[in-house]
């Protein structure tokens, strides 16, 4: 029994050497994603379905940069190390990974996997890290963004809508490691874009102008900062003596129209009697063709 | 001091002085493609250009300070870059005379500046005769950005076009603003302006791709520009538009134009005229 006890002791007091013993060398040496997967699988399958997964291999983006030649927009698709309002630098290995795993979660400074949540690993050495749950952990990249949504003076994060919780689920898979493992708060890795519905958008008829008021999305509608996502305005007018016109308006970050966080914009109709006015609120992202609809409604001024 | 002024006189021959009453620009040939964006981001043709012009320059700056073994270090590493850059494009071999670079280095060797001075001579007029004949074309089609592959999204018909055809929608819903309020037909002229306005306005999507820092979208079309589009639609929403304080606003509008052609415009032109 004293053996035992002596053992277990030493067990516990060599525990952070026997740590070292389990450490996978590569892992610290900025591996590719997949690589990540051999433990975190259900991690990466979300990652991989995301932009960030794309970040770089994208053809609009290959095209955009005219085959990856206009250097400056690179850091940012596939970074070195992402920190809390830095911009990054440009990776050296693995660029088609994108925004990869390594890129977020490995510090060289400390060598090990940082994340916000408190975790054994002996894998890779693991740091507890509160800046990932923040805003401004995004800012280095999405710095318009990052703008807007500080304008907007709301308490909801960045992570509270485009990491969205999953629930306690494990962040491991491998067997039978993930049996040592408890459960842990998880949030989505897909990064969804998200897309406004029509209660995010407010549409009201003042005489000849017609307001829109961006009342859900704390950021502007849209919102890049090099992308160029749209919102598309068709207003069909119809006059009380029976003429229609039509207008047709655009709001994009690049053109600096994009709707703002719960500040009014008017469009103004052309002149006449305004019996109703039909509108479409449509939206298409920067990396897609087709418009999606948001809102549709028709509006009728009111008779006196 | 008299050989040291020739020298001097000689290595000017290299910079280049175009003196012409007809500037005929020819299309530059495809092979140094390679050496610009997007096939190269190494610019290898033009640093072997630096590189030269330096060297030309450290082998006159060296014999001045009567350093005749740095001279002719420099001198090695002229005729080499030059050697090098003669075999880079191969349409541009005529232009090369490598036998004169090793003139040069033997003229260095040798110590004595009025060989320099006219193997300088003979070197530098094989360099000024291609700088004359391709200088300007080559900074015309590779030093600015082409605007072929770039599409803008018409604000008014949302089809994408060519940065030309963007451009004469923008332009011709101008004339039909400035056309209607002369023909005193408000109602068109107030549809022609707002689609001006759109579409002016529509331009920044384009300077975005490129300039990422968005500090010369802001000098070009910052807060003057966008104060004066606001105003043209003010003053297009009243009963009586003002024809003298929508064209106020269009003076400053179309010096936003200028100062973007003046620096776009005619690289464009001239990359377009030689890819037809």
């Amino acid at each position: 029994m004293k053996l035992l006890l002596l053992f277990i002791s030493a067990l516990i007091s060599g525990c952070e050497r026997l740590e070292e013993v389990f450490v996978e060398e590569d892992l610290l040496q900025r591996p590719q994603a997949k690589r990540c997967a051999d433990c975190h699988a259900d991690i990466f399958r979300e990652w991989e379905k995301s932009r960030h997964a794309l970040a770089w291999k994208s053809e609009q983006f290959r095209a955009e940069t005219e085959n990856y030649a206009k250097l400056k927009c690179l850091s940012c698709h596939a970074p070195h190390q992402v920190d809390e309002g830095k911009k990054p630098v440009l990776r050296v290995e693995f660029r088609e990974d994108g925004v990869s795993c390594v890129a977020c979660h490995f510090k060289e400074e400390t060598k090990s996997m940082h994340g916000p949540l408190k975790v054994w690993s002996p894998p890779h050495p693991s740091k507890q890290d509160l800046s990932y749950i923040r805003s401004s952990f995004c800012a280095g990249c999405h710095q318009e963004t990052y703008k807007e949504w500080k304008l907007a003076k709301v308490q909801k994060t960045c992570q509270a809508c485009h990491m969205p919780s999953l629930g306690k689920k494990d962040l491991i898979q491998k067997f039978p490691f993930y049996l040592f493992h408890l459960a842990k708060p998880r949030h989505s890795h897909e990064f969804p874009a998200l897309k406004a519905g029509p209660e995010d958008v407010e549409v009201r008829l003042e005489g000849r102008k017609l307001i829109l008021k961006n009342v859900g999305v704390p950021h502007n509608l849209p919102t890049a900062d090099q992308g160029d996502p749209r919102l598309y305005l068709i207003a069909e007018v119809t006059y009380s003596d029976g003429r229609k016109r039509t207008v047709r308006k655009i709001f994009s970050p690049q053109t600096k129209t994009a709707l703002p966080y719960m500040k009014p914009k008017a469009v103004l109709l052309p002149r006449g009697d305004i019996k109703e006015v039909r509108v479409r609120i449509l939206r298409k992202l920067a990396w897609k063709k087709e418009k999606d609809l948001i809102k549709e409604v028709t509006l009728r001024t009111l008779s006196p | 001091m008299d050989k040291v002024k020739l020298l001097l006189g000689a290595v000017a021959v290299s910079s280049v002085v175009i003196a012409a009453e007809k500037i005929i620009l020819k299309k530059p040939p495809e092979s140094l493609k390679r050496y610009y964006p997007p096939q190269s981001q190494k610019f290898e043709f033009l640093s072997n250009m630096y590189l030269m012009s330096t060297s030309f320059y450290a082998v006159n700056l060296n014999i001045n300070e009567g350093n005749w073994d740095k001279a002719l270090e420099w001198a090695e590493k002229l005729r080499d870059a030059y050697v090098k850059t003669s075999k880079m494009v191969p349409e541009w071999k005529e232009y090369f005379k490598p036998e004169l670079a090793e003139n040069f280095v033997k003229a260095v060797q040798s110590k004595d500046v009025d060989k320099v001075v006219q193997a300088s001579k003979r070197l530098g007029r094989t360099c000024s005769k291609c700088h004359q004949e391709n200088q300007i074309a080559v900074k015309l089609v590779f030093h600015f950005p082409s605007f072929e592959e770039i599409k803008l999204e018409d604000p008014v018909e949302f089809t994408e076009l060519k940065t030309g055809d963007y451009m004469r929608k923008l332009s011709n819903s101008m004339k039909a603003l400035r056309i209607y309020l002369e023909q005193g037909d408000t109602e068109k002229a107030q549809e022609a302006g707002i689609n001006f306005v759109e579409r002016a306005r529509g331009l920044r999507a384009m300077c975005s791709k490129c300039h990422t820092e968005k500090i010369s979208e802001e000098a070009i079309l910052g807060k003057k520009y966008e104060d004066a589009l606001t105003r043209i639609e003010e003053v297009l929403s009243g009963d009586n538009p003002s024809k003298e304080e929508i064209y106020k606003h269009l003076t400053l509008v179309g010096s936003a134009c200028t100062k973007c052609h003046n620096v776009h415009l005619i690289p464009a032109m001239v990359q377009e005229a030689f890819a037809k």
